[in-house]
């Protein structure tokens, strides 16, 4: 196209004008108040890994497969190995509990962790049998989606979010209670 | 810590070349810039005007290529995603594609859709992360808050889908790694619409604005027989009238079965650059209603070949989640694959040579930003000073992709 | 108290337009206002760099002198018929004095450039001498089609003239090339050009922080900004006409109340700039030089034909 011609640049510059002006009094706003809002993600997102024991047989293919080579296996009491993951190098690609053939790591949605320590960054297998307990940083907290009506964007209030439990590592695969 | 003045501030190098010699003077538009990502530009400047520009990559260089060589074959698939996260699916699924035809897998029709329905997804991705990082390269912080807030209500989609924001994994050699759930598709419908509205109040706050529109007209001309020299590729060369578009002229997916255009502008300079990529984020939505309409919502998740592999305890769960199981014991033949595909910038060619063992003997990746990096060099020449962030975000030149 | 404010209008009228929240968390019940102050301290609590090859002198002098310049007009001019911090014969210049010290803000901000002395502070401070020769001339033009139109350059008469019909409707293309020459002047988008963060890093004040930083980028631009607006409040938006017929009245209140009324104006006109930021991207340096030059000039010259044909009207 070739170059504005005077009329139809006067004309943009008020279309613009005036959109701005239509947004200072009416906004819409997507912005999620983290940490007294946290987006809704129906339990499916990558967050921190888990092992159950009982159900690990020591073959290391967790380890062999990890992309960052995050997991490293311990020497536990019973002489046996098990797995431990580094979060400091864990990317949650969820490779490990993928190739596990008996099921032993399991998933949960828990993906909001910070450390003061590097040193506590390391999981050794002990540490891994339930979801880490995180203290609450405000009192209350609110799950958010955001929902479309009419062409806006609404944040809908979906209800405080449960706690972090153990997922199952595949679809009808039983969660080990205890 | 007695740096001189002579040395440190102001360098005005004569340049001889013939009679009357010029007088430029260099400006490091280094990493450590607003605008310029992770490279480094050598410019000479003769009063405005940009005479030469020498780039000086190599500052993200993250030797993936050859990290390619020391893993197995499946662990490549989270690196690759990284040389250009916005458009994550996409890479990962031309390095897939390489593998696919090593092995001589095959994929299944659900997957070949959602395929290309997530590799639509991404493409509207990077080219909302593009034009947002254009929008604020000039000046207009408005468009790159409207560009970056759309992106966040995508990525949650991803997130639903895949499993993480902005790091999906999902694609795998053979199909995809899990299926997406019921509300995934409410939601993508809604924001369709919306993406549409504030892509419409975006081109007119940035790109109708005369001011806007100014600064990008008849900036960084490449010419069409500049653009196939210097083997542009993506809206640098669909901006100066090359016709060529991965998606319609080595055909994947499921793009064959369904209707869309390939645009193309003819003019050459920055703003047809900046209107192809907002004419494919529309065209993109529309390929995504063609395929909601169209997507298959049972069938396994990956081809034939890749299930033979998988455990018959595995099997039963293939409609909704592909384990890793077969992929590990799966090794490489002594053979060689490419994969092309269309993202966003352009096109992402791999080829990938088998070794015998679990691990590949080569991996070689061509990105879309290190092709147009000459193109680049050559439309900036003759430009002001204040046009280089202005060519810059309309070629979409990402340093982490052309350092790899 | 200004200045917070209006800073914290920018912040979030920007968010607004921008799907966002602006500053939220520093006092949530106010809405983010007291934002400013945690800058502010957190700018003075910063360690005081002076860059090793700067010209210091000029380095230290400059950033204070840049506020006590853009501040000074605003007390050369008169917030009611009686507050005023000038007496009456030089108080009839008061105008014209503002202007010329307004206009000297430019050579601060080139002298910080060369104080900085790195290569894209030298260009920032030659694209504010280059903007300066775009803005000068309309601006003065502007002001002098008002004073022909109200046949005075006093300011306590020139706002005695305006009742209902204020400056702004005498002479729209006055206001106009006012409103295109202030935006110029104290790099209000779509002309941040000078230390346009972009390209040259913010330019002539690239290489300040802590004080000296609030003093200029963060400050300095918004108090000159307070200026420009009162002058315009004064002349093109009725200073402190009153909306109901009658003076005000002559008492301590009353100059009070006049005042606050010239403040509210004042205010808006810096919100309106304020605003621009939210929707304008930025224009090229040789495209505002040819838009001034020709589009601006002729605006300016036609509002000065306009002025005369209304000498001879009124």
């Amino acid at each position: 196209m070739a170059g504005q011609k005077v009329g139809e640049a006067i004309r943009a510059v008020l279309d613009v004008i005036g959109l701005g002006l239509k947004y200072t009094l009416r906004p819409e706003r997507l912005t999620i108040y983290y940490p007294y809002e946290v987006p809704d993600y129906m339990g499916r997102v990558r967050g921190w890994i888990g092992l159950w024991t009982e159900r690990c047989t020591s073959c290391m293919i967790c380890a062999r497969i990890c992309p960052t080579n995050a997991i490293k296996m311990y020497m536990e009491k019973n002489g046996r190995r098990y797995p431990g993951i580094d979060y400091g190098r864990c990317i949650m690609c969820h490779y490990c509990i993928d190739a596990c053939p008996t099921y032993a790591l399991y998933p949960t949605d828990m993906r909001d962790l910070a450390f003061y320590r590097h040193e506590d960054m390391m999981y050794t297998p002990d540490m891994m049998r339930k979801p880490p307990q995180v203290p609450k940083l405000v009192p209350q907290v609110v799950k958010v989606v955001h929902e479309y009506s009419r062409g806006r964007v609404v944040k809908v209030r979906l209800g405080e979010p449960g706690e972090h439990k153990p997922l199952p590592p595949a679809p009808s695969v039983p969660v080990v209670e205890s | 810590m007695g740096l001189k003045m002579e040395q440190y501030g102001m360098v005005l190098s004569e340049v001889e070349s013939g009679p009357g010699g010029k007088r430029t003077l260099e400006l490091l538009f280094g990493p450590q810039h607003p605008t310029s990502g992770h490279i480094r530009f050598f410019v000479e400047l003769d009063g405005d005007i940009i005479v030469d520009i020498r780039p000086d990559p190599g500052f993200v260089h993250r030797t993936m290529e050859k990290l390619g060589e020391t893993r197995h074959f499946m662990m490549n698939i989270p690196l690759f995603e990284r040389l250009s996260l916005p458009d994550a699916i996409n890479v990962t699924w031309a390095y897939s594609m390489a593998v696919e035809r090593m092995l001589g897998y095959d994929v299944s029709e659900r997957a070949e859709y959602l395929r290309t329905l997530f590799g639509e997804m991404s493409r509207i991705s990077v080219h909302l992360y593009d034009l947002a990082l254009h929008a604020i390269m000039i000046g207009s912080s408005t468009g790159f808050m409207y560009g970056f807030g759309l992106r966040d209500l995508l990525v949650n989609l991803w997130a639903i889908a895949t499993g993480a924001r902005t790091t999906p994994t999902w694609v795998l050699p053979g199909g995809v790694r899990r299926a997406p759930p019921k509300a995934f598709y409410e939601r993508l419908a809604g924001f369709l619409d919306f993406l549409d509205r504030k892509m419409d109040e975006f081109y007119r706050l940035v790109v109708k604005n005369p001011v806007g529109y100014y600064r990008l007209k008849d900036v960084g001309y490449l010419s069409k027989s500049d653009a196939a020299a210097y083997l542009a590729t993506g809206p640098g060369a669909r901006g100066s009238g090359v016709d060529w578009d991965a998606r319609r002229d080595m055909p994947y997916g499921v793009y064959k079965q369904l209707e869309w255009e390939v645009r193309v502008h003819d003019e050459g300079d920055s703003l047809a650059r900046t209107l192809v990529r907002i004419e494919e984020v529309r065209e993109a939505a529309r390929i995504i209603r063609q395929l909601l309409k169209a997507m298959p919502m049972d069938g396994p998740l990956v081809g034939h070949n890749a299930t033979h592999k998988i455990p018959p305890k595995e099997r039963e769960m293939l409609n909704e989640l592909v384990r890793m199981s077969g992929y590990y014991v799966t090794t490489t033949n002594l053979a060689e694959g490419t994969g092309v595909t269309e993202g966003g910038r352009g096109r992402y060619f791999f080829q990938v040579f088998g070794a015998g063992t679990e691990r590949l003997f080569r991996v070689r990746i061509s990105t879309p930003s290190w092709q147009n990096l000459r193109a680049f060099m050559k439309a900036t020449i003759g430009a002001r000073l204040m046009d280089l962030p202005a060519i810059y975000g309309s070629f979409g030149f990402f340093p982490p992709e052309a350092d790899r | 108290m200004i200045l917070l404010t209006i800073v914290w209008a920018e912040r979030k009228i920007a968010a607004r337009v921008q799907m966002r929240v602006g500053p939220l968390h520093v006092s949530p019940r106010l809405g983010g206002y007291f934002q400013l102050i945690a800058d502010a301290v957190r700018f003075v609590m910063q360690e005081v760099i002076i860059t090793v090859d700067s010209y210091r002198v000029l380095f230290v002098a400059l950033p204070p002198l840049f506020v006590a310049l853009a501040l000074m007009p605003s007390f050369m001019v008169p917030l009611s018929p009686y507050l005023a911090l000038l007496s009456r014969p030089s108080l009839h210049y008061g105008i014209i004095m503002a202007l010329a010290v307004l206009f000297y803000l430019f050579i601060i901000v080139v002298g910080m450039g060369w104080a900085v002395n790195n290569r894209f502070a030298y260009i920032g401070a030659a694209r504010e001498a280059l903007i300066i020769t775009a803005y000068e001339i309309p601006l003065l033009d502007a002001f002098a089609s008002m004073f022909l139109t109200y046949k005075t350059i006093d300011p306590i008469e020139i706002v005695a003239k305006q009742t209902y019909i204020v400056g702004a409707l005498y002479n729209p293309l006055a206001f106009i090339v006012y409103i295109i020459g202030v935006a110029m002047a104290t790099s209000r988008f779509p002309f941040e050009i000078a230390d346009y963060e972009g390209d040259v890093a913010t330019g002539p004040y690239s290489d300040f922080s802590s004080i000296f930083l609030a003093l200029t980028y963060a400050g300095g631009i918004y108090i000159a900004l307070f200026s420009y607006s009162l002058l315009g409040a004064l002349v093109f938006l009725g200073g402190w006409a009153p909306i109901a017929p009658g003076p005000w009245p002559a008492d301590l209140w009353g100059n009070l109340a006049a005042a606050a009324w010239v403040m509210i104006k004042t205010f808006i006109l810096m919100l309106f700039f304020v605003f621009l930021r939210s929707v304008m991207p930025v224009a090229r340096l040789d495209h505002t030089l040819s838009f001034s030059w020709r589009w601006v000039l002729a605006i300016a010259v036609a509002a000065t034909a306009v002025s005369a044909v209304e000498y001879f009207l009124l």
